[in-house]
């Protein structure tokens, strides 16, 4: 499991090259900056489209949207072949590239347990394209292929549970993150590189564009998904063993998280409520998976 | 040097074994399913030192070779029918990024399971060098010369080679196999250009790829070293046949009985070995129908068809595919390499073989008097015809 990081531990040194393609209060932009920041120059990054195209300092190739899986896998097995397994493979791809489109190559890379780095800016939607609805979107969100009409209001499927999908492929690591809490995401980072084998990050990361909120207050909108139970922050190993890293006394109620932001203005009091008996039944089973040490699906 | 009578998938695996392959990736498919099970017992039994990379689709092996091939290994894909329509959109991608992968399409329609052209031809607009092979003995020099072409400094492009499935993949034929000390000499290993290693990489091509410029440039460029591959290809051929005693034509195409010939046959893949024949009767009967394989389609041979085209009256194109609401794509290509000859022959197009339809001697024959008589003036009942 991943060890304690303070806020000066964090490393001084940037790898991505600012300002990229990101728009004002970017949560992509800066899950790209801090992760990096742990990985090191010892890397090669593959793109694939996604939200914002962050750029890093490190060489990359650019990969079809469909095959982030088969890229870091060619990668690994060319750096075995030439010898230079040092060098780190790493994925830096959004939702649609994880969840969606990019899910079946992730998946048999998962089986086969190839050395490599997936981590996933999740911005809940597409967001490169303009907002358009993906497996990630939240229930109820309204996103430009989820409108809010006069019949249907939002999108009305819940979110795909990918860490969990992922942990059911048993492989060595798989955490979520936040740019709320960059000492935890970091702290994932340090482990992971200990680590042999698929290794998995999902960061959370919001998108003021998409979900209509102030940039100015992307870590609290961050902060407050993680502190209501909405984006827990937990790490799996190997598919069995489970720590959730960030246990408040009490979780917030769910509507501060919802009502800042103009993708769920809509929702009615009802829709709200059971938003929040979602949340907390998840977060019952979390605690309890915590308190076990074993995943709970 | 050694002989075995082997069938086409293991020519091909033989070649890749002793092009010492470093990465290569497949995902089974009717009638390519052998070379992956070869591929697969080679690395298991340390013969070849390779990562063989087991994918769950055709899109992922040709991304995998496509990353591995960009680190700086020798790689290697091989794919059918549908699985080749599938890595479509990432072969893009390899051409794009100029990376020497080699390929072999094991030929299956898209109209049922038996072979015809159609999988590698619909892929034209990839930006591949496309070779088409005639028996299994082809094959894996074929496979030896993919490498020494598609890794040259002045190419630097994928290379597909495409054979009949069932025809040649599960029909053995003896085989002649250089020794290896042979194929190192003559094949040094890849070296990667340029580097994309952390250590090793030009730092002013991070970031977001092509950039500034012309746009149309990519596509220049692209095409330009296409067409200049045609060069590489005859000499490699030129170098293989001065080394291990074999080549195939020019490289590009092979003429058979054309000295002479009133007309010309030209043929693709195996039916080529059923023209030879068709051919051999012709001229028995005093009929001179000379024969021109087809092997390297792109870059497309004008050169050599513009020469031989000067010299006969009449050629019959045979086609084993059709693009749709166009024609043959070797009746088309033929036919627009011609027209800038003054005095130019008739092009006749026959399609044969389409959806594996046996292709017998005499339908060859017959193609061949049709395509004589339009030579000696005689007005062709049909310019198209569907043969068999």
């Amino acid at each position: 499991m991943s060890q304690r990081v303070t806020r000066a531990q964090i490393p001084l040194e940037d790898i991505t090259i600012t300002p990229g393609s990101a728009c004002q209060g970017c949560g992509a932009a800066l899950g790209a900056r801090l992760a990096f920041k742990a990985l090191g120059p010892n890397t090669i990054r593959h793109g694939i489209p996604c939200c914002p195209d962050s750029v890093t300092a490190t060489p990359r190739a650019s990969g079809v949207f469909e095959g982030g899986g088969a890229m870091l896998t060619g990668t690994w097995h060319g750096l075995k072949a030439i010898g230079r397994t040092d060098v780190q493979v790493v994925g830096f791809f959004g939702d649609g590239g994880t969840y969606d489109i990019g899910f079946q190559g992730l998946s048999a890379a998962a089986e086969r347990n190839e050395n490599i780095w997936v981590i996933t800016k999740d911005n809940e939607a597409y967001m490169n394209t303009g907002n358009q609805r993906s497996s990630a979107t939240p229930m109820y969100a309204r996103t430009s292929t989820t409108p809010v009409g006069t019949l249907v209001k939002g999108k009305q499927e819940r979110k795909k549970n990918i860490p969990m999908i992922f942990a059911a492929h048993r492989v060595p690591y798989i955490a979520t993150a936040s740019v709320g809490y960059p000492e935890d995401l970091i702290a994932k980072i340090n482990y992971g590189k200990t680590v042999h084998g698929f290794k998995m990050l999902i960061i959370q990361t919001p998108c003021p564009v998409g979900w209509r909120y102030d940039p100015a207050k992307t870590i609290e909108i961050a902060r407050l998904s993680v502190q209501s139970g909405i984006w827990p922050l937990y790490e799996i190993i190997d598919g069995e063993k489970f720590k959730l890293n960030y246990k408040p006394k009490e979780l917030k109620p769910v509507t501060e998280y919802l009502k800042p932001q103009a993708r769920f203005r809509h929702m009615t009091d009802d829709e709200m409520a059971q938003i929040q008996e979602e949340a907390s039944r998840n977060w019952a089973k979390l605690l309890k998976a915590d308190e076990t040490g074993q995943v709970i699906i | 040097m050694s002989y075995e009578v082997m069938v086409g998938n293991k020519a091909t695996a033989t070649g890749v074994k002793l092009a010492r392959v470093q990465v290569a990736s497949a995902f089974p498919v009717t009638p390519q399913t052998t070379i992956t099970e070869y591929l697969s017992e080679m690395v298991a039994n340390g013969e070849l030192d390779a990562e063989f990379v087991n994918v769950e689709g055709e899109l992922s092996s040709q991304v995998v070779v496509q990353a591995a091939s960009r680190v700086g290994a020798r790689t290697f894909v091989c794919t059918s029918g549908p699985g080749q329509l599938y890595m479509h959109h990432p072969m893009h991608q390899t051409s794009q990024n100029r990376l020497p992968v080699v390929m072999a399409v094991v030929h299956r329609g898209n109209k049922g399971m038996q072979p015809d052209h159609t999988d590698l031809m619909s892929q034209m607009w990839t930006g591949w060098l496309q070779l088409y092979c005639e028996h299994n003995q082809e094959l894996l020099d074929t496979c030896l010369m993919a490498y020494k072409v598609a890794e040259d400094e002045r190419v630097r492009l994928p290379l597909a080679f495409g054979y009949d499935g069932y025809v040649l993949s599960y029909t053995a034929e003896p085989v002649e196999i250089p020794a290896q000390e042979e194929v190192d000499k003559w094949l040094p290993p890849n070296k990667p250009m340029p580097s994309i290693l952390p250590d090793e990489v030009d730092p002013s091509t991070f970031g977001r790829g092509w950039g500034g410029g012309d746009p149309q440039d990519a596509w220049r460029f692209h095409h330009e070293a296409m067409l200049g591959a045609a060069d590489v290809i005859k000499e490699a051929n030129a170098s293989y046949e001065r080394t291990f005693g074999r080549g195939y034509g020019n490289g590009l195409i092979e003429e058979y009985r054309c000295e002479g010939a009133e007309a010309a046959m030209v043929a693709m893949g195996s039916m080529v070995g059923t023209a030879r024949t068709a051919v051999d009767r012709l001229w028995e009967d005093g009929k001179k129908v000379g024969l021109v394989k087809l092997k390297c389609f792109l870059p497309f041979p004008e050169e050599d068809f513009q020469r031989i085209g000067s010299t006969v009256k009449a050629m019959g194109m045979i086609d084993r595919n059709v693009c749709l609401g166009h024609g043959g794509a070797g009746f088309r290509m033929l036919r627009h390499s011609l027209y800038d000859l003054e005095d130019r022959p008739k092009v006749l197009q026959f399609f044969a073989g389409l959806g594996g339809k046996e292709v017998r001697v005499d339908h060859v024959v017959k193609m061949g008097e049709k395509t004589l008589e339009a030579a000696r003036g005689e007005k062709a009942s049909s310019l198209v015809e569907w043969s068999g």
